[in-house]
């Protein structure tokens, strides 16, 4: 394929990815960009280079050990949830913008220890990317079938490093805060992602089906040949404590490459992301892995010996005339490079100006320019950082031209980069490991690996034949380098590995326990082993004391964030604690969002010095540091506490207010009763006496007239006396001092009886009563009492329905554990206002302007308390319309 | 997520080290094969993908 086409290929893809970039950096809010899906797939930035071709190199050549890159991964993922998330959180605290910051941050905001995380990171990383930029030439001249470019000016690898570093100066330097989100960039990473698994399975299942008939057959051909045990299973245990080693080695890496930190932490939007993250990502290792054996053993059954494994991918559509296919792979391999090289030039760029360049010497600069300057300041020097990156991986890639495959590199970064594991999860869960523990163990193991790893690979490049590998420096034995000590059965990265773990583990643990940090250290300390307890507190956690002036601090935060957003965050403090404006003195808390708010831009060591050198500090004891912690702790928990207390008694006070309504609401109704009943007693009671008095002034009376007189006494006297009895009834049985007389009964029976007592009233309005529909049930009740309500209520439905065609019916439903009796009417039927109230002893008196027959107004309520007493209930149906409905419930 | 379920993910974790490495993986270090898959190959993956299905279903269920 023409080298030309290629080039416009590659330049169209480019455009492509920048197109994506902007447009989602314009909608970095919407649900396409912003989601757990994008931030699992940005995950994937992990397999770079390495993983598109190395890893089909590795199982041709050493077989399963490729597969220990990815367990790591998948071992540390189900602890994604716990442990990043601790990690994900103060990182947003505190505006954490690299791995660099958050270990300093842990150490107490030494700029030291940060400085020694960037260089650490950077040796590590830097011939990593190198690599990268290798594939791409070589891929490219693969490809295009030409052998590689003398010139670096006729080198398209040269343009796509360019390329790559203008695409990250521009949607990794937009604002000077490193800890906010690139959405565009991290969209673009996901995108990538997505091509190429993509093209990696295309590869596969055309090297599986069509150049071979299935897994089967590329199998059954492969394990004929020679040595082919090898690449299946382990050789030897030594094979496998090799093994073991690097799945540690990986389980590291995916917590502590910068790039790995960059997409996983800083750019992470939201806590919740993690969890897809946490079975999305494994999935998509898996889906990357399925393949690769069967594209490597179909490379050494189908290519000849002499070509590079690694690029068997790439070789295997070229060498059998499809090229289309093959450009996709080698898009697909540009996709990783891409996706790696623009997230770690990220990564390191903000590690170098904030923990390198800003801290040591440029602070002073800063200090004394204003704020526009300084936010260009710092861009252009974490600008420049990205092109020398990448303008110096490449030229390193270049001139010194390493014969080494892609998987040994990546590996050495990885031993690298694994230096800091002790410090960064032990300082994670151990409050007392101190910031000279953690360097000196990070320089000791730094020191051993390069001795027992880059050292030998050094010479071995530029001294041939050199007597340091075989017979050790001076003759020493023992010194060896990929023997040390006399350790001679672990391959060098293992060995490397192993040893500077030793020593970096040992160094940082005795450091620790030998020498105390200092306050500021331990307070640090405490904030990220306690991070859930200490979360809460948040500018409380920070013990600091001293004098230090508002306005100091202010024009210094001007300098760098600029008018409006000193204020607005100044006035976000001043509400979040109710702290009056005015005040001129700064407090801890103060000190501390001030430092918070800087790192972003400057990093957490230079934000220290920058607020340290406007306010006086005095320095505090440890025990002191821990106690005002405490203490602060101490009294957010009782403000929790009193705030709990206060809503509880709120809630009391609300009940108690309730009660009291309904207190006050029963009061008038029993008045109204009273005067209700008051009114009802002396209505016959007049009468009496208006009769008596006629018959005792009015001797002449004629006898007739005398007895009707008479009689009315005799009827308003029976009326007051049933008013009465009712009246003590109702006392009686609504202060449970009426004691039932419960037997065996029919309902049947009791029922029959009440409708004989009431049959004159219903013959005489000629009202029908069907009761046809009664079933005969036993039950224990007090009859007299029951007879009462079926009385009660057979008397209610008579006086209201219209006489001649009414008609009430009465039947019984059973279910398990009831016996529903029904008394239906066609009468006027009763209010829907009213419904909730006929039952209540008092609410008859609400309607007092209709005047109701005598023994109406408690007839039900007694009736209500005569059922209760059985247990049972008494209710209207409200949803019947023809009348009234009146339902009352026994227990079985 | 409750502090239970999350330590159901940790213990996860710890399984996936005892079931990836020595001496349990060398159970599988044959020349067997399944559908042209190797043993030792077809253990790891199914371990693999095993754990992604636990971890989908417990955070899932408690997420």
């Amino acid at each position: 394929m023409a080298s030309y086409v290629i080039i416009l290929v590659i330049v169209g893809y480019l455009s492509l990815l920048f197109a994506i970039g902007i447009w989602a950096d314009r909608r970095s809010k919407s649900k396409w960009v912003h989601n757990p899906w994008v931030y699992a797939l940005s995950l994937a930035v992990y397999c770079s280079a390495w993983t598109y071709y190395g890893s089909v190199g590795i199982a041709a050549t050493s077989g399963v050990s490729f597969l220990t890159t990815y367990l790591g991964p998948i071992i540390a993922l189900p602890l994604w949830i716990l442990v990043l998330k601790r990690i994900v959180v103060i990182s947003k605290q505190y505006q954490v913008a690299s791995i660099a910051d958050f270990i300093s941050l842990r150490y107490g905001n030494k700029r030291s220890i940060g400085a020694l995380v960037t260089i650490i990171c950077v040796i590590a990383v830097f011939p990593y990317i190198a690599l990268q930029l290798k594939a791409v030439s070589e891929t490219f001249d693969i490809l295009s079938g030409s052998s590689k470019s003398v010139s670096v000016f006729t080198d398209s690898t040269f343009y796509i490093a360019v390329l790559l570093a203008v695409f990250v100066a521009l949607f990794g330097t937009q604002t000077t805060d490193a800890s906010r989100r690139r959405s565009g960039l991290i969209f673009t990473v996901a995108v990538e992602s997505v091509l190429k698994l993509v093209f990696f399975l295309i590869i596969g299942v055309y090297v599986t089906f069509y150049l071979f008939d299935g897994t089967t057959d590329i199998y059954n051909q492969i394990s004929a040949l020679d040595g082919f045990e090898k690449l299946a299973t382990f050789s030897n245990i030594e094979a496998s404590i090799n093994w073991y080693f690097m799945i540690a080695l990986s389980f590291f890496a995916i917590f502590l490459l910068p790039r790995q930190f960059q997409v996983s932490v800083v750019e992470n939007t939201s806590v919740s992301h993690l969890k897809k993250a946490s079975w999305v990502f494994p999935l998509y290792l898996l889906l990357f892995n399925v393949f690769v054996i069967f594209i490597a053993w179909a490379g050494k059954l189908l290519l000849s010996g002499e070509l590079n494994p690694d690029y068997y991918t790439l070789y295997l559509p070229l060498a059998h005339g499809h090229k289309f296919l093959g450009l996709m792979v080698f898009l697909g391999g540009l996709s990783s490079v891409i996706s790696m090289v623009v997230v770690s030039a990220l990564a390191l760029s903000t590690m170098i100006s904030n923990n390198l360049i800003i801290p040591y010497g440029f602070i002073k600069a800063l200090n004394d320019s204003n704020p526009k300057r300084n936010a260009q300041r710092i861009k252009n020097v974490r600008r420049a950082s990205i092109f020398i990156l990448i303008i110096g991986a490449y030229f390193f890639y270049v001139n010194f031209n390493i014969e080494l495959s892609l998987f040994s590199i990546g590996l050495i970064a990885f031993v690298i980069i694994a230096q800091l594991a002790p410090a960064f999860f032990i300082g994670l869960f151990w409050n007392r490991g101190s910031a000279i523990a953690a360097k000196t163990g990070i320089i000791v193991g730094s020191l051993v690996t390069f001795y027992t790893l880059v050292l030998p690979f050094i010479t071995e490049v530029f001294v041939e034949g050199s007597s340091l590998i075989t017979n050790g420096p001076a003759g020493i034995a023992l010194l060896k380098p990929y023997e040390l000590f006399g350790v001679d059965f672990m391959p060098p990265v293992t060995h490397a590995f192993f040893w500077s773990m030793v020593f970096n583990v040992m160094f940082y643990l005795v450091f620790s326990v030998l020498q105390k940090g200092d306050y500021r250290e331990r307070n640090y300390a405490e904030l990220v082993v306690n991070a859930s307890s200490y979360g809460e507190l948040q500018e409380n956690a920070f013990v600091w004391r001293g004098e230090a002036y508002v306005s100091e601090i202010r024009k210094a935060l001007i300098r760098f964030l600029g008018e409006k957003r000193t204020t607005r965050a100044l006035n976000l403090f001043y509400r979040k604690y109710d702290i009056d404006p005015q005040e001129e003195k700064a407090d801890a808390r103060l000190v501390n969002f001030s430092e918070k708010l800087l790192t972003g831009s400057i990093g957490a060591a230079s934000a220290k010095l920058m607020i340290s050198s406007v306010v006086k500090e005095q320095p505090v004891s440890l025990p002191e540091v821990l106690k005002i912690l405490e203490e602060n702790k101490k009294t957010i928990t009782i403000n929790k506490q009193l705030q709990q207390q206060s809503h509880d008694l709120k809630r009391l006070s609300d009940r108690l207010k309730n009660a009291n309504q309904a207190l006050v609401e029963k009061d008038r109704q029993k008045d109204e009763f009273l005067d209700t009943v008051a009114h009802e007693l002396k209505t016959p009671t007049a009468s009496i006496r208006a009769a008596s008095e006629i018959l005792f002034e009015d001797d002449d009376m004629p006898i007739e007239l005398k007895k009707k007189f008479l009689d009315n006494i005799v009827n308003d006297s029976d009326r007051l006396t049933a008013l009465i009895t009712n009246i003590l009834d109702l006392e009686k049985l609504s202060n449970g001092r009426e004691v039932m007389d419960k037997k065996q009964h029919s309902l049947k029976d009791t029922l029959h009886k009440a409708v004989d007592g009431v049959y004159q009233l219903a013959l005489k309005k000629q009202v029908k009563i069907d009761v046809n529909e009664i079933e005969s049930i036993n039950l224990y009740y007090d009859e007299d009492r029951i007879l009462q309500v079926f009385t009660n209520l057979l008397s209610n439905s008579i006086k209201f329905v219209s006489s001649k065609d009414g008609v009430i019916k009465v039947k019984t439903q059973l279910t398990d554990t009831t016996v529903l009796m029904i008394f239906e009417d066609n009468g006027k039927g009763i209010p829907q206002e009213d419904m909730e109230f006929i039952f209540d002893k008092f609410y008859q008196s609400n309607n007092q302007n209709v005047k109701k027959p005598m023994g109406s107004g408690m007839g039900l309520a007694i009736s209500r308390h005569i059922i209760e007493s059985h247990h049972g209930s008494i209710r209207v149906d409200p949803n019947f319309i023809d009348g009234a409905r009146f339902i009352v419930e026994f227990k079985k | 997520m409750k502090k239970r379920h999350q330590q159901k993910l940790v213990i996860l974790s710890i399984g996936l080290v005892i079931f990836l490495n020595l001496p349990i993986i060398f159970i599988f270090n044959n020349d067997i094969d399944i559908l042209g898959i190797p043993l030792l190959y077809a253990y790891i993956f199914f371990v693999w993908l095993l754990s992604v299905i636990i971890t989908f279903t417990v955070l899932k269920k408690y997420g």
